[in-house]
């Protein structure tokens, strides 16, 4: 087995003018060439000399940077390596070359209702998910009532998230997670959640964070990154093509098909 | 994953909220419930007191028999147990892992615990067993923590190491359901080292010499009968007697740096 390589990703906290910089960021995956995963493979493959992988680039090259302050949109089309870099800059995967810095603190929100379970009821997944986040449980008890309050679901706090509709447990992970408050916050298209009512509270939401905190979204909808953003990325195949105002990258994306 | 920051707030929240939720799940939708907790080692060891004690007529000679033998099924169950839930824990929980930045280490951790509180419950109804049988609770009680400990953290080596393995190669699981078969016999729960020592001395040494003995025969020792044969009264050398500690703290230091190196690309592995 060859050894991977790896590269840097730093939190420290100083008073410089750059709440995130990316240099030379570079990731790729190891995708397993055989069908069957296990020990007999991997003899197999040590014994022919084969790999047993190969390495698919996802992230090659990249460099930015994003100011305290900026609300940055990231777009590109399926598989161009919005997520991996997200989750590359969240800590969840680790830069095979390059370096990221992060100045302050950062919260992920690349999915939503880490570690809801079916099983258990509302209230105890909102605890759960809550500790996924970070909160103490008496932060999670000061701000309970608020969260079902948003959600509109307080009827059913007792009942096991397994009887809740798809749409309701939405609902409750957004009113969950919209609580994190961090310096950093990454979103993952989590914008098209509920009814045209819940959708309407959510882009509330959004719009209070422009301004207040530097926000990475990483979505599809042209019109959010127009109105959102003060700048945008968007990424092709891995790298960036095109840095700069969101009608820039906006029309950029749309002419992607054309 | 520094030093100082494995045990911030954050992580303990996180580690009491998932073991929480194991011990919830664990039991889900039974009628009995946490009774299972109980119910499934007593039924263990009803059946190999039958057979064993009864049938086979085996360890007659042992003062409180039944409670010896209770004893070491628990402590065998709670081996068992820790190590299989720990070492399938990251592959299980490979949903949050994929979700979030957090160490690793923390769902091992609390899939062992649930483990842990059911052993502390057992304890309880072998003390319970104890006293009904007539054993008198004596100083030496207080020792028997530090052989559950012992038996914990040689759980977590193994968890750890064949936990990180199982991500890549999933039949690890399987081999060690196979092999914790095997090693079963190969501790004296369900027969006496005494009969071992019958037929071969060094082959009796062998046995203590493994750590889950030592462990399991200090805490009936400690626990039921001063007339148990231990590790430190049948080992003569000083220096092998302590082989099985060695082992556990060499196991679990070098368990604890591979599950640290690979835990970087668990997030892609799984």
């Amino acid at each position: 087995m060859t050894k991977r390589a790896i590269g840097t990703r730093l939190e420290q906290y100083t008073d410089g003018e750059q709440a995130i910089s990316v240099e030379n960021l570079h990731k790729s995956f190891r995708l397993p060439t055989e069908k069957s995963f296990g020990l007999k493979q991997a003899i197999f493959n040590a014994l022919r000399g084969i790999k047993g992988y190969k390495d698919q680039k996802v992230l090659s090259g990249l460099n930015f940077q994003i100011k305290k302050g900026e609300f940055v949109g990231i777009v590109g089309r399926n598989g161009s390596g919005k997520s991996t870099l997200l989750k590359t800059l969240a800590g969840i995967y680790y830069p095979e070359k390059g370096k990221i810095i992060i100045d302050g603190n950062l919260v992920p929100f690349i999915e939503l209702g880490v570690g809801f379970n079916p099983e258990l009821t509302g209230r105890e997944n909102v605890y759960l998910n809550g500790a996924m986040l970070g909160f103490s449980n008496e932060e999670m008890d000061a701000m309970y009532d608020e969260i079902w309050d948003f959600a509109e679901l307080k009827q059913f706090q007792d009942q096991k998230l397994k009887n809740y509709s798809s749409g309701m447990q939405v609902r409750l992970a957004f009113s969950i997670a919209i609580r994190a408050s961090g310096d950093i916050l990454l979103l993952d298209e989590v914008l098209a959640v509920g009814d045209a009512a819940f959708q309407q509270k959510c882009n509330d939401y959004f719009a209070s964070l422009y301004g207040n905190q530097t926000v990475i979204l990483v979505t599809h909808s042209m019109e959010n990154v127009r109105k959102f953003c003060d700048r945008a990325i968007l990424i092709d195949k891995g790298k960036i093509t095109i840095d700069g105002s969101p009608d820039e990258v906006a029309s950029a994306y749309e002419n992607l098909w054309k | 994953m520094s030093i100082p920051n494995v045990f911030n707030k954050r992580n303990r929240v996180l580690l009491k909220e998932l073991t929480k939720t194991d011990f919830k799940l664990r039991y889900q939708g039974s009628v009995l419930g946490y009774l299972w907790a109980l119910l499934r080692p007593l039924m263990m060891f009803a059946i190999l007191y039958i057979v064993f004690a009864k049938l086979l007529k085996i360890g007659n000679d042992i003062p409180h028999y039944p409670v010896y033998l209770l004893t070491g099924t628990t402590m065998w169950s709670f081996f068992t147990e820790c190590t299989s839930q720990g070492i399938q824990a990251i592959v299980s929980r490979g949903d949050l892992i994929r979700k979030i930045c957090f160490p690793k280490y923390i769902v091992v951790v609390s899939a062992t615990l649930t483990a842990v509180i059911n052993m502390l419950i057992n304890l309880g109804v072998i003390i319970i067993f104890a006293l009904l049988n007539g054993v008198t609770p004596s100083l030496s009680w207080l020792l028997v923590p530090f052989s559950l400990l012992e038996i914990y953290l040689l759980s977590l080596g193994i968890a750890f190491l064949l936990g990180a393995i199982n991500v890549k190669y999933r039949d690890i699981t399987s081999i060690w359901d196979v092999l914790i078969q095997a090693l079963f016999y190969a501790v004296p729960i369900i027969y006496p080292i005494s009969m071992v020592a019958d037929t071969s001395i060094i082959f009796a040494k062998i046995i203590l010499l493994n750590p889950i003995t030592q462990a399991i025969q200090d805490i009936r020792y400690n626990l039921i009968t001063q007339e148990t044969v231990t590790t430190w009264s049948f080992v003569n050398s000083p220096f092998v007697k302590i082989l099985p500690i060695v082992a556990v703290v060499i196991i679990l230091i070098l368990a604890a740096l591979y599950f640290r190196k690979k835990s970087k690309f668990f997030a892609e592995d799984i």
